[in-house]
């Protein structure tokens, strides 16, 4: 892989990233101005829910929530960040820096240790 | 929130995400107190906010930045060893560390290098060293294009041990404090490494999202994410992030020093006043 084709890489996937979360971040944004954050577009109860909760996000999205929608959104967001490091070990692997792959894969590691372990 | 709270709330993102990708940082200096004092809005959702718009900010400057060779990847994946594994020890130290005085201590240092930094002020690009047998093993040398200038510049990083020491410290210092970590970074590759200004800049912003993506998932778990704040905050902040990625080509090094300082200033002040318990 060129030096060239990895930046293109990584920078895709921020654009994706950043494109698809602020799309439903909006989409969200813009259903809340017409039925309010707690909601809903198919005109559903008030599930009571704190729009801070995020479980139970599936459910919750199938009934169109606003609060909901832009939660995903918020999560693709702050979702971004991993998967440019793990697209990193892609590209230097692919562009066979093997130290860099190395350091890069430990950088994912911590990463993903401190999000699933600290908490 | 009134849509006039919402549009409020969007502007003063945008500014955030505009000075954000131009000083790499993440604005949280700037949206927490728009938030709590201007808005009302509870200190932890605004932390909460404050997070997604660090990301936010990262994402959206880097994406571009990345594209046009700004971000130097070998240098922000190198750092971001440590700035996590700092990050790491930071959050641990948490339940045992009394911050108050580290808040304090933080404060002074960012004042006092912001001294170092005026000192700097007029420097365009770093002096061109041959590069040290450290950073040629390391591949941390390269060259950016100065549109401004309209030439490649050339740079390799200096006092490499002492640059990955201090990125540790950005990293504890935002695992235990949650603030100053992308002033931290932006220090220690411009003061420290001698990189060039644009270059520590953009290397900031691009690696402020991982560190904040570290604890993300904590303050996401902990209820401190409320869409109501930080869906107007995440839209104005990557508005003002593309904006501001976009201006970096046609301002020189100097300027992106003079935009840098009284961002420094401000987390400054406004960390030794949280240490002395004015709280913001």
């Amino acid at each position: 892989m060129t030096p060239e084709r990895f930046r293109a890489l990584v920078s895709a996937v921020l654009i994706v990233g950043v494109a698809v979360s602020a799309a439903l971040i909006g989409l969200g944004f813009v259903a809340a101005l017409a039925v309010g954050w707690q909601g809903s577009l198919l005109g559903h109860a008030n599930t009571s829910q704190a729009t801070t909760d995020f479980s139970d996000l599936p459910s919750r999205l199938a009934v169109l929530e606003p609060a909901a929608i832009s939660q995903l959104g918020l999560a693709t967001l702050l979702a971004t960040p991993v998967a440019r490091v793990a697209a990193s070990v892609m590209g230097f692997s692919l562009e066979r820096d093997r130290l860099y792959a190395v350091i890069t894969l430990a950088v994912l590691a911590v990463l993903l240790a401190s999000i699933f372990v600290l908490r | 929130m009134t849509p006039g709270a919402d549009l409020g709330i969007f502007a003063i993102s945008l500014a955030a995400g505009l000075i954000g990708a131009l000083a790499g940082v993440g604005g949280g200096i700037l949206v927490i107190p728009a938030l709590t004092i201007g808005f009302g809005v509870d200190i932890h959702l605004a932390i909460g906010a404050s997070i997604v718009s660090v990301i936010a900010t990262s994402s959206g400057a880097a994406a571009a930045y990345v594209r046009d060779r700004m971000t130097d990847m070998r240098v922000g994946m190198f750092l971001e060893l440590a700035t996590t594994t700092g990050a790491v020890c930071g959050a641990l130290l948490a339940s045992v560390v009394t911050p108050a005085f580290l808040y304090v201590l933080l404060g002074l240092v960012l004042l006092g290098s912001a001294g170092l930094h005026v000192s700097r002020m007029g420097e365009e690009t770093p002096p061109t060293d041959p590069p040290s047998r450290l950073a040629t093993r390391l591949r941390l040398e390269s060259s950016y294009p100065d549109r401004k200038l309209g030439r490649e510049v050339p740079y390799s990083a200096r006092r490499i041990p002492l640059g990955f020491v201090l990125m540790w410290i950005a990293g504890v210092v935002s695992g235990l404090l949650g603030i100053g970590s992308g002033v931290l970074k932006v220090l220690a590759m411009d003061g420290a490494m001698r990189l060039p200004m644009k270059v520590s800049s953009a290397t900031s912003n691009f690696m402020i999202g991982v560190t904040a993506a570290a604890s993300a998932g904590i303050y996401l778990g902990r209820g401190d994410v409320d869409p109501q704040i930080a869906a107007p905050v995440a839209l104005g902040v990557l508005a003002g992030a593309l904006t501001g990625a976009r201006l970096l080509h046609h301002i020189s090094n100097r300027t992106v020093r003079l935009v840098f300082l009284p961002v420094l200033i401000a987390v400054g002040l406004e960390t030794i006043a949280r240490g002395l318990g004015f709280g913001i």
